[in-house]
């Protein structure tokens, strides 16, 4: 498995944001599943997030013009579900899942692994902008603890070896 | 029409009334924070709960509809107190309890509810420290707003009023859960129209109002039902003062016209009111100005207005229907003058009333209505020039806010050619044109009716005493009326006035000046709505 990493976008190219056409189609397809176009607000907000890589106010204010809303109800959208990222996010965020399962069954020798071996705690980024740790609310995935989520991915039974030679491969990788 | 019993009150109420409001017709209070009249239902808070008979959970008031033969006990129930209980027991949790530096302390639904229904009984079994909002605690949200996002409640109350009402959807909750507070997009200015109202509807003191903040403690305050001078709209507000001193308006709750709305404009122009450059009579001799006791003011003027044989009269806008019935009985019946009143657009602005719909300003003028409904000829710039142009033997401008233009040094230079009078409160650029420069009291110290633009009559009380000689502009009238002679015009309160209005004006037919001021006995109910 190959995990895609994350291109996210510099803040400074995302102040005025304006959707090209590739764009615009896709979030014409997008208008025409749902009944009303604030209904459509989720989808276009990933759309936006798979392209930037993150959701920046710049963003939040096209989407909102694009959705005929205002700005801060979009962002209240946005604020709401943590998976969108308000700042841009390192290339690989690991979703480390602290939640009973996972925490039985070794989630915080896991975390102490990645301080230990990339310097970073919960909410912390690399200095290089490759990883990001975050700590996630069960991930759904608990027959496989202890989990982690990397970008779009599940890596499950993590043990520190195996957490050492995902990111030896992730930062080869990049 | 349903008819129920609420803690043993028997009450009929309308087909749709929720049991907050039924109670309140039944004579008990239901406690509430989310809810508004004027707003929609969302039933977060869960204060509001009533037991009902042959239902086995506890219903939120604010959300269920009276129906007939329901049974409802609040203050009755065990069951009600104890889940009221547990509300205010998480409320409070995180609630910093600074109600002495807090300035909705005196008007604050929380804290009434602490201490009435709680009998200020509270222990709280948090053991963790109290979550805050650094950064989010003495913060300007827009130009009129202070937040204090550590007392805020999560009503919603604010962003419902920026989406439902203003319209500009300005506010909103960020983040979720524990962490939820409120903002606006990108943390920009609040800079909604009507931003004050957000702070009026917070029930807490997370939001307050910057301009009135700290200035006087609210239960210091009394407060005297009024007309907003901004527009012709006509907005119903509460005089909210101290000792002489008007320190806010406030909205009056009247679901024709504002329901319990204000725009920001609107309402801070109370500070104004306290405005009063001119305090004495006086008048202009070779030497300099001199000032004159009002008997003697009246007397010379007396002579002056006699022996001119041509009369130009400059009324006004804001003058009360009783003020410019006196001017025009005056002026232009009895001695014969010529009577304007200028018309000028302003700013425009808009209101929504208790339907939701929006109301526009005809004119920047709270009384043009009535002025027209009295049959007094109206003037734009144009005219107003026209009609001031060359000489006469006398001059009266019973405002000069009147119209802008008696601001400009065109204006003044007409007027320098002849004698003038001008009854004034501020300063203006036309008292160095004058001859004769009269105090006009304000309108907290004045009573009357003005019409609003959507025809409705309605009545100011008065708030505060006149500073210094100022007098209201309809005793002035009424004075100057006698020492010209015509003794039947020497009223002693406006009410007179207004009782020859509705004898002799078609437009005023039936009215009762008695009822006008809108029905006082909302007041306390309007103060919960407005938090
Ligand atoms: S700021 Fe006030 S009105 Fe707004 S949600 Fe909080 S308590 Fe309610
Ligand atoms: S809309 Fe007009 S009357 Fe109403 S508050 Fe504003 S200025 Fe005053
Ligand atoms: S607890 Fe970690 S996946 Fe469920
Ligand atoms: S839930 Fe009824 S007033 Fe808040």
């Amino acid at each position: 498995m190959k995990t895609q990493a994350i291109h996210a976008v510099p803040p400074e190219q995302l102040q005025k944001v304006t959707f090209d056409e590739a764009m615009e189609k896709r979030i014409a397809e997008i208008f025409e599943r749902y009944p009303t176009k604030r209904a459509a607000m989720l989808p276009v907000l990933w759309l936006c997030q798979e392209r930037y890589g993150w959701i920046s106010p710049g963003v939040i204010a096209a989407v909102a013009e694009r959705l005929e809303e205002s700005p801060a109800f979009v962002e209240g959208v946005v604020s709401f579900y943590t998976m969108f990222h308000r700042q841009p996010p390192a290339k690989y965020v690991l979703q480390l899942c602290v939640t009973l399962s996972c925490e039985l069954c070794g989630a915080k020798t896991l975390a102490h692994h990645i301080k230990e071996r990339l310097g970073i705690g919960f909410g912390e980024k690399t200095p290089d902008g490759t990883f990001q740790l975050l700590g996630v609310e069960c991930l759904g995935a608990c027959g496989g603890a202890p989990v982690i989520q990397v970008n779009e991915d599940y890596y499950e039974n993590m043990t520190p070896e195996k957490l050492d030679q995902l990111l030896s491969e992730l930062a080869r990788e990049q | 029409m349903p008819k129920l019993t609420i803690d043993g009150r028997e009450v009929e109420v309308p087909q749709g009334t929720n049991l907050i409001e039924a109670a309140r017709l039944a004579g008990v209070e239901v406690p509430y924070f989310c809810y508004h009249p004027y707003l929609t239902v969302v039933g977060q808070c869960r204060i509001c709960m009533v037991e009902i008979e042959g239902q086995p959970r506890l219903a939120i008031a604010c959300a269920t509809a009276a129906a007939d033969g329901m049974v409802v006990k609040s203050a009755t129930s065990q069951r009600v107190k104890e889940a009221r209980e547990a509300v205010m027991e998480f409320l409070l949790a995180n609630h910093p309890l600074d109600c002495p530096v807090c300035d909705q302390a005196g008007e604050c639904l929380l804290q009434d509810h602490a201490m009435s229904e709680q009998g200020g009984n509270f222990a709280s079994g948090m053991l963790e420290t109290r979550r805050t909002f650094p950064g989010l605690e003495r913060r300007l949200l827009g130009p009129h707003v202070i937040q204090n996002q550590n007392r805020c409640i999560h009503c919603s109350r604010c962003i419902r009023f920026t989406q439902e009402i203003s319209e500009t959807w300005a506010l909103t909750y960020k983040n979720r859960g524990n962490n939820a507070y409120i903002d606006t997009f990108d943390g920009r200015p609040f800079d909604d129209p009507f931003s004050a109202c957000a702070a009026d509807v917070c029930p807490v003191g997370a939001l307050t109002v910057r301009e009135f903040r700290f200035r006087k403690r609210a239960w210091k305050l009394s407060s005297t039902p009024s007309v907003c001078p901004g527009c012709s709209i006509g907005c119903n507000i509460w005089i909210d003062h101290h000792e002489r001193i008007v320190y806010r308006f406030t909205p009056r709750e009247n679901p024709e016209i504002n329901a319990t709305w204000l725009c920001d404009y609107g309402r801070f122009l109370s500070e104004s009111l306290n405005q009063q450059d001119v305090v004495h009579p006086k008048r202009r001799l070779k030497e300099g100005w001199q000032k004159l006791p009002w008997a003697e003011v009246f007397r010379a003027l007396a002579l002056d207005v006699k022996a001119a044989k041509t009369l130009r009269v400059v009324a006004s806008g804001y003058m009360s229907n009783e003020e410019l019935y006196l001017a025009r009985e005056l002026f232009a019946r009895r001695l014969q003058g010529e009577l304007v009143v200028p018309v000028f657009m302003g700013e425009p602005r808009k209101m929504k009333n208790g339907r939701r719909q929006w109301l526009y300003s005809q004119s920047a003028l709270p009384n043009l209505e009535g002025a027209k409904r009295l049959g007094i000829r109206t003037v734009d710039e144009e005219g107003l020039a026209r009609f001031l142009y060359g000489a006469a033997d006398l001059t009266v401008v019973l405002d000069p806010q009147a119209h802008p233009f008696l601001a400009t040094p065109e204006a003044v230079q007409l007027v320098k050619v002849s004698p003038t009078v001008v009854a004034a409160r501020v300063d203006a650029p036309l008292l160095e044109a004058a001859t004769w420069v009269l105090p006009a009291a304000s309108l907290a110290a004045n009573e009357g009716t003005w019409v609003s633009s959507t025809g409705k009559v309605q009545r100011f009380a008065v708030a505060v005493a006149p500073p210094g000689e100022a007098r209201p502009l309809w005793q002035i009238l009424a004075l100057l009326a006698r020492a010209l002679g015509f003794a039947d015009l020497a009223v002693t309160t406006p009410s007179q006035v207004f009782q020859w209005l509705v004898e002799s004006e078609q437009s005023f037919a039936g009215l009762d000046w008695n009822t006008l001021l809108g029905a006082e006995q909302t007041s306390y109910r309007e103060r919960q709505h407005v938090g």
